[in-house]
């Protein structure tokens, strides 16, 4: 239930908007209800009259129903409006918030949620947040205005038809839908695990395409892929059925109101104590309030997964970042040498120490070169000099001031990194390089690409600058993207440079010319270079082993 | 996938339509049946309307009480439960229909693609086919559980109305039978004008997430430059953007549903108003006016029902276009496939003169000569894109040469029956795939009736026994999508495990040995080279230094051999090799 809370605290920034388009919603369900039950009063009430009963004055009968039909159409338009509006307003302010909460997360604080590729399920829930106003809001708080509105007016003619009515909308809105929910709950949870299932047989099939034929397994993997999918159908059947039951069953409730009603009111004709035209009218109305509950199944059933979507969100937007900035920072410093003295570092309470007691220094303008087997936390020493990672014990200073007295963004704008994997956005090579230094003029982006010696391949590309690099980098090759992250780092200009196995997966030729343009990089410029390649290696002035010191200087 | 695709043309929409009707046959049945519930649900709405119009009529002009009314009230009851039945038999048979098209239309798809070979599935397409295979099927559901059905009813429950309601009052009918074709003529606007417009927000909808969903990936990067801040204004600022543009377009798109809705409402007040009028002056009687006042709602409800399964149809139609270019792509001719290979170790394969490309007018290779022997190792080195991978897929059988040929053992490779060639070869791609499943499942795919011991051996060979023995559940751990995450350097060794457990004459090893450290590849490198004695093994390396060993190299530069020769011929002559070395620093 919180977690509702905090989402409608969401929405509350927009609540003009958002309360407008309940507000337009529940109009146009009770017009649509009074039209019907207004015409069918009137046409009682005119054959009545017709037949030598009272006589009537019709003139505004006849012009409520054409201005109820009017309402009823002008307000749907504008509700669509409305909500329409709302949902893109509040779908920017939930980007934004969300986005504000992640962005001191990363990256120490968003890796432990890798495992379950954190991205696509982010995607996955904030598309379904974003549906939260439209689907779930609207119809629900419309009907909760709508409903006693009707309920009152019923009330006020006859409070048996009333009581029918109520009990009816809460049956067909309330419990059919929570019932079929229930009983859909495990064929759905099969139906969404099948169905993952179903995914996962198919993106083996295509991509293991060419090992499969070769394998002379294509055949058996197809038939596992026709299987499963047989089997997702079979849980889909099962969950359509509860589906059509349950929209069913909520037609016959309405129906059943319909005849209770007839029921309670026909014997009261007799006495004279309902005219005629009011059971027409009140038959009518208690048929057509079941269109104010008729979104709610629908709403329900995409309450279930909004629910499951926030409480998977707020979970990552509670996380607490890995640092803290001091209080009180100090300015940057004007030396450039590192020093790290018995820095100890473990993930989290109870977990092994990544690193243990580590000392080194590297003099500015000097290079120490990093290896150590994989899992040596040679990444996670980097991510403490960005400030990512708070460490637990030591000393890691910069220029001679202590790294925790330094604000994130102060040392992160003195160090350039280049690492094996660096982000490429998907436009082109001039905004990518542009995200190093805003203002860079075209001069300035060449010179960068040239020192990266990506100048040529980029003169080649029919266009250019403006060449798209693709999603994640995919149109370009993995040594260009490499020495687009360089060319990044050149542009950048910082004076410590931290490079993470810059050269590992190149083939021998793009190797050559990343460590060409590494080499010119590193000039003057404090390095720590991490690699298990020989070729890189040879850059680094000194060799720190991690776990195993040697060839550096006593701290 | 194709974000960027113009707008299909009228004609093509129409053929694909034509098609995804054509494809409902096998289903008719089931679909006739859900025609059949839909219609009967739709004629028994009549008769409620008939019994509620009685009752109605009894109570006003003619005073009857409650015990007069009981047998309408009681066919009131019949009709719900029956109403009812037919609601659930439709549904029912309508979700028969769309997952007997669906499963149909699979198999089919398999077919086309095991036909079609490995020339249909390459590299970047392989997510664009797995989307097709997944989303795009289910984009079909609605067409046949919802759009088809629908789309009968919209014709024949406003006709059977029609024909109950102009006995009644023909005046009434009238009004109905002129407003109708409106309906569907609106709905062809909002088809093509507004449609198409909505189309294109959804893709601008579409690519504004993905910016932000690339912003959010690219985080760490963005903190390294200081620039995730300033990124918080730019997602608000794009996406107030899109609101202002989206917003104008949907005040033009939701007008032309609002004309929809207004003529079918319109009409129903007209034909209030109108019979009330009638009644007024005596020209009519209570039980046909309320019958038809009744049926009126009824009338436009599966018109405007149409509307909304609209998109349905688009969608199905969009996904309908990618399935029927794969459905239409010819077949590749195949020779016959006489040629018998012995049962023997395949002593010798060579490329004669072999060329190759994937788009006319881009040779990958070019005049390629070299031969394979039996026992023989020999490495294809060279700058990445130089066409190593390619020569490889040709050597497996995978793609064929646009001329010269390959002869294995003086046949035409050509000539030999693909499935009799898949079982000689096996091969280690660049990024191999691992399979959702157990770890022995993955090595025995090739060879379903390896023994413990063989899979054993193979993994231990591979430098793969180590960490899969610390796995919790050894050779029985899950695997692949939603199993054990493997690191890189593991993934290979598995798939290297596999192939060496294929018992093939042909062993094609694409970096066999990268993201190993040192000792690890010489130890892998040792393994392979005592387990292939017998075989011909073609090692592709991207690094000098893993090929030192080889009995042969060769180098592939531009499509081209351009020096062939022992490790120690090559370092000796001034050739590619040798300069590549020096650059290198001599490392191997």
């Amino acid at each position: 239930m919180s977690d509702m809370w905090r989402l409608l605290k969401l929405l509350r920034g927009e609540w003009r908007w958002g309360l407008a388009g309940v507000g337009l919603s529940a109009v146009v369900s009770l017009a649509n209800t009074a039209l019907l039950g207004l015409s069918g009063w009137f046409i009682a009430a005119m054959a009545l009259a017709g037949h030598g009963g009272p006589m009537i004055e019709y003139f505004t009968p006849a012009a409520a129903i054409r201005g109820l039909a009017i309402l009823r159409t002008v307000g749907r338009y504008l509700e669509r409006l409305v909500t329409h509006d709302a949902t893109f307003r509040l779908l920017t302010r939930l980007r934004v918030w969300f986005y504000t909460r992640l962005e001191p997360l990363a990256p120490a604080r968003l890796q432990q949620y890798r495992s379950g590729d954190l991205l696509s399920r982010i995607r996955a829930d904030i598309d379904s947040l974003e549906t939260f106003y439209l689907r779930v809001f609207v119809p629900g708080a419309a009907a909760l205005i709508a409903t006693p509105l009707m309920g009152a007016f019923l009330a006020w003619i006859s409070p048996r038809v009333a009581g029918v009515d109520m009990v009816g909308l809460a049956l067909a809105g309330v419990a059919v839908p929570l019932l079929a929910q229930r009983l859909g709950h495990r064929p759905g949870g099969e139906a969404v695990a099948l169905r993952g299932r179903l995914t996962a047989d198919i993106a083996d099939l295509t991509r293991g395409f060419a090992e499969l034929t070769v394998d002379q397994a294509l055949a058996s993997q197809m038939a596992r892929c026709e299987e499963t999918g047989v089997a997702q159908l079979g849980a889909q059947r099962r969950l359509a059925g509860i589906g059509a039951a349950g929209s069913v069953l909520g037609g016959l409730v309405a129906q059943l109101s319909l005849w209770l009603v007839l029921l309670l009111t026909l014997p009261l004709a007799d006495g004279e104590r309902l005219s005629g035209p009011d059971i027409a009218m009140l038959g009518l109305l208690v048929l057509a309030s079941f269109e104010i509950t008729a979104p709610l199944p629908a709403a329900f059933k995409a309450l279930g997964e909004i629910m499951a979507a926030a409480r998977r969100i707020f979970e990552i937007a509670d996380a607490v970042p890995a640092t803290r900035d001091p209080a009180r920072p100090e300015a940057a410093p004007r030396r450039f040498d590192v020093r790290v003295d018995g820095l100890t570092l473990r993930y989290g309470e109870g977990q092994p120490n990544v690193l243990e007691h580590l000392s080194f220094h590297v003099p500015q303008g000097g290079c120490l070169g990093i290896v150590g087997p994989s899992g040596a936390g040679k990444t996670s020493l980097l991510n403490v000099l960005l400030r990512f990672l708070e460490f637990q014990s030591g000393a890691v200073e910069i220029g001679g001031v202590p790294l925790g007295a330094l604000e994130g963004e102060t040392v992160r704008g003195l160090c350039a990194v280049v690492a094996q994997r660096t982000h490429l956005f998907n436009t082109s090579i001039r905004e990518n390089l542009l995200v190093a230094r805003p203002n860079a003029t075209d001069a300035e982006l060449h010179e960068a690409l040239r020192q990266a010696a990506l100048l040529n391949e980029v003169r080649a590309m029919p266009e250019g600058l403006e060449t798209i690099v693709g999603e994640g980098g995919r149109n370009l090759s993995g040594g260009q993207a490499r020495r687009i992250a360089i060319a990044r780092a050149v542009l950048k200009d910082a004076p410590i440079l931290l490079l993470d196995e810059p050269t590992e997966g190149l083939d021998a030729h793009s190797e050559q010319a990343v460590l060409e343009a590494l080499t010119r990089l590193m000039r003057h410029r404090t390095t720590l270079l991490v690699t298990h390649r020989p070729q890189a290696l040879r850059l680094a002035d000194k060799v720190l082993n991690l776990g195993v010191c040697y060839g550096t200087s006593p701290p | 996938m194709a974000t960027h695709a113009p707008p299909m043309s009228r004609a093509t929409a129409k053929r694909l339509n034509a098609w995804l009707r054509g494809r409902a046959k096998p289903v008719r049945a089931a679909l006739l049946g859900a025609v059949t519930a839909g219609s009967c649900g739709g004629l028994l709405l009549v008769a409620q309307a008939w019994a509620l119009a009685r009752i109605v009529d009894g109570v006003v002009t003619r005073h009857l009480g409650l015990a007069a009314t009981w047998p309408w009230l009681w066919a009131l009851l019949g009709i719900f439960a029956a109403r009812a039945l037919a609601g659930v038999a439709s549904e029912r048979l309508a979700f028969a229909a769309a997952a007997g098209a669906k499963q149909t239309l699979r198999r089919e798809l398999h077919a086309k693609l095991a036909s079609l070979g490995t020339s249909s599935v390459q590299g970047q397409a392989s997510g664009a086919l797995a989307a097709l295979l997944t989303d795009g099927l289910d984009k079909l559901d609605q067409y046949y559980s919802a759009y088809l059905p629908q789309a009968a009813l919209a014709m024949f429950i406003p006709a059977a109305l029609l024909a109950f309601a102009f006995p009644a009052d023909w005046v009434s009918g009238l009004i109905m039978l002129a407003s109708a074709p409106l309906i569907p003529l609106f709905m062809v606007i909002v088809g093509k004008g507004a449609e198409q417009l909505n189309q294109r927000q959804w893709r601008r909808l579409a690519r504004m997430s993905a910016h932000f969903f690339d912003v959010i990936e690219g985080l760490t990067t963005l903190k390294l430059f200081n620039a995730s801040r300033i990124e918080a204004r730019i997602v608000e600022r794009m996406s107030d953007e899109y609101r202002h543009s989206v917003m104008a377009v949907l005040r033009v798109a939701f007008l032309s549903a609002l004309v929809l809705e207004f003529f079918a409402t319109l009409s129903i007040a007209m034909i209030a108003v109108y019979i009330g009028f009638r009644l007024y002056y005596g020209e009519m009687s209570l039980l046909p006016g309320f019958y038809v006042l009744l049926l009126a709602p009824e009338f436009y409800r599966p018109l405007r029902a149409m509307g909304t399964q609209h998109h349905a149809r688009m969608e199905a139609v969009a996904a309908a276009e990618q399935i029927v270019a794969l459905l239409e792509t010819p077949a590749p001719e195949r020779l016959s496939t006489q040629g018998k290979l012995p049962d023997a170790r395949i002593r010798m394969i060579s490329l004669e003169g072999v060329d190759f490309s994937y788009r006319s007018g881009q040779p990958v290779l070019r005049g390629i000569d070299l031969t394979l022997k039996q026992g023989e190792r020999v490495a294809l080195i060279g700058p990445s894109g130089g066409g190593k991978s390619t020569l490889a897929r040709l050597l497996l059988g995978l793609a064929t040469p646009d001329a010269g040929r390959i002869v294995v053992d003086g046949v035409d490779l050509r000539g030999i029956d693909p499935q009799g060639w898949f079982a000689r070869v096996a091969w280690l791609p660049q990024a191999p795939t691992i399979f959702h499943g157990s770890i022995a499942e993955n090595l025995r795919l090739a060879k379903p009736d390896a023994t413990e011991t063989e899979l054993r051996a193979a993994a231990e060979a591979a430098g793969a026994a180590g960490f899969i023995e610390r796995l919790p559940r050894g050779y029985d751990s899950l695997v692949g999508e939603h199993g054990q995450g493997l690191s890189g350097g593991e993934i290979r060794r598995l798939a290297l495990a596999r192939a060496l457990l294929k018992d093939a004459d042909l062993l094609i090893l694409d970096e066999a040995d990268a993201s190993l450290d040192a000792a690890a590849a010489a130890a892998v490198n040792h393994a392979v080279a005592t387990q292939t004695r017998d075989r011909a093994v073609l090692v592709i390396a991207h690094r000098l230094e893993s090929v030192a060993d080889a009995d042969r190299i060769v180098v592939l530069a531009d499509g081209r051999v351009v020096e062939t020769g022992t490790p120690a011929e090559l370092r000796a002559r001034p050739g590619a090799y040798a300069a590549a070395l020096a650059a290198y620093g001599g490392a191997a």
